[in-house]
């Protein structure tokens, strides 16, 4: 994580009252979109008005765009979503193909993202179906008839060390190697 | 000696032009900051904005917004019946009061008819799963205003409804979704409505379990009582397992036996809680709460 992204707000994604668990309702609710009639900064959302957004509202029937033409200002997207959240895009000398990307993204997201920065891209509201470890997961059932203090359980294991068992092992080496060259 | 002073005038032009050319002017005036100021004081005056409806914008049209509503959720509403699911009696009432020439007919039958369609559906489907109070703890959290409204505003209702209220209570969103339902019943049938409910509201219980929403006062009693019911033995308690005692981190488990078998484990810091944990363990194994 860069110095840069400490300022932006941390977050989970999230997803709006179980949605899609029934069914899939599209968060982004009604899309302005702002535009000068004669400004060349508005070119390409003037284009996209005139070409494509027909049949992007054919094709989001969910969503209600108002178009709003001001004099000789820079063309705006204004997006709302169900949750209340209202996000501004300055759209200055946007081609058509930039502006349908920015829909794109408004009515695929729940909510505005600006300023958030993802922790994880997963996120779960149960970690874990088993539940954290105890000291009593896992114990031997025949632990339950013991009588303590048992002698077989307190004495020394009599395994033998790591480094035994390497020596061990290079004897036998040796023998072998010694065994091939005879 | 003219000639001299004047090409010096002539020399001074240059060099300011120069200068004012290499070094950018300031663009903003004097006067904006000031005025600006001005302004800020002038609106600090006036107090906090008072909330508008996002009715009263210029870009609304209420036709293709209810278009919309439909269309978001999959639904096929008759225009009529919706709007008069959205319409308020304090609205009515304010209308009535303005000009009496108006008809109105307000969502209060609506509101009723939805609130019986969903508390009917919900009831019948929990007793399906379980028993009756476990049932009835369910639908009371479905129903409650707070979880309807949460359910309305998520559905974009919140700047359809007209009322006369700013901002908008609880209770209204929350009567709101029950008209829509109403409604839904009204423009389609009332298997429709059925899905409707299943998919808004029934879904709110994802993440959530069993004893989050209903919990019984006395678990030990409450599993005795079932244990009758069910003709079973009853139960003894055996502590299996405790660590650290006599400390703050005291832990204790406590199973509970009726005839040898399992019927519940739980935790805790004192044996006391450990047994109640351990009743709530066994009465959602015997109910196959999990």
């Amino acid at each position: 994580m860069s110095n840069t992204s400490l300022i932006f707000k941390p977050s989970f994604i999230r997803n709006p009252s179980q949605n899609g668990l029934g069914r899939y309702v599209c968060q982004l609710q009604r899309l302005v979109l702002k535009f000068c009639k004669n400004n060349g900064s508005s070119r390409g959302m003037r284009e996209f008005i005139e070409e494509d957004l027909i049949d992007f509202a054919k094709s989001n029937s969910g969503i209600v765009v108002y178009l709003k033409p001001r004099r000789h200002r820079t063309a705006v997207i204004t997006a709302e979503y169900l949750n209340g959240d209202k996000q501004w895009i300055n759209c200055r000398n946007f081609t058509k193909v930039e502006i349908l990307k920015w829909l794109n993204l408004l009515k695929t997201q729940q909510g505005d993202t600006t300023g958030t920065r993802f922790l994880k891209l997963q996120h779960t509201e149960i970690p874990s179906i088993q539940g954290p470890w105890t000291p009593y997961t896992f114990r031997p059932p025949s632990l339950n008839l013991t009588n303590f203090p048992e002698e077989s359980i307190s004495k020394l294991s009599e395994k033998t060390s790591a480094t035994k068992e390497l020596l061990e092992l290079y004897e036998q080496q040796k023998m072998k190697s010694k065994g091939t060259n005879l | 000696m003219f000639l001299i002073r004047n090409s010096r005038t002539v020399c001074n032009r240059i060099f300011t032009k120069n200068f004012n050319f290499t070094y950018a002017e300031k663009n903003i005036h004097r006067w904006v900051a000031p005025t600006l100021r001005e302004l800020k004081r002038r609106k600090d005056q006036l107090g906090p904005e008072k909330p508008s409806p996002r009715s009263s914008f210029l870009e609304w049209n209420y036709e293709a917004e209810l278009f919309a509503f439909g269309k978001r959720l999959g639904e096929n509403f008759k225009r009529d019946i919706l709007k008069q699911a959205l319409l308020h009696s304090s609205y009515v009432h304010l209308q009535k009061q303005e000009n009496n020439l108006e008809d109105l007919k307000d969502n209060s039958e609506l509101i009723a008819e939805g609130s019986n369609i969903i508390n009917q559906y919900l009831k019948d489907e929990f007793l399906k799963l379980y028993p009756r109070d476990i049932a009835e703890s369910f639908l009371k959290y479905l129903t409650s205003d707070n979880m309807m409204a949460h359910v309305a505003k998520h559905l974009g209702l919140a700047d359809l409804l007209l009322t006369e209220e700013l901002p908008v209570k609880e209770l209204t969103l929350a009567n709101t979704l029950r008209a829509v339902v109403a409604a839904l019943r009204l423009s389609e049938d009332l298997e429709r409505s059925h899905l409707f409910v299943r998919d808004f509201l029934l879904t709110q219980l994802n993440g959530k379990t069993i004893f989050d929403i209903w919990e019984p006062e006395n678990p030990i009693e409450y599993l005795n009582d079932l244990l009758k019911v069910k003709g079973l033995a009853g139960f003894e308690a055996r502590l299996c397992n405790q660590s650290a005692s006599n400390t703050i981190l005291a832990n204790y488990q406590v199973g509970l036996y009726s005839n040898k078998t399992l019927l519940g484990i739980g935790w805790g810091e004192n044996v006391e809680t450990a047994k109640n944990t351990a009743a709530l363990d066994a009465i959602s194994r015997i109910y196959n709460l999990n």
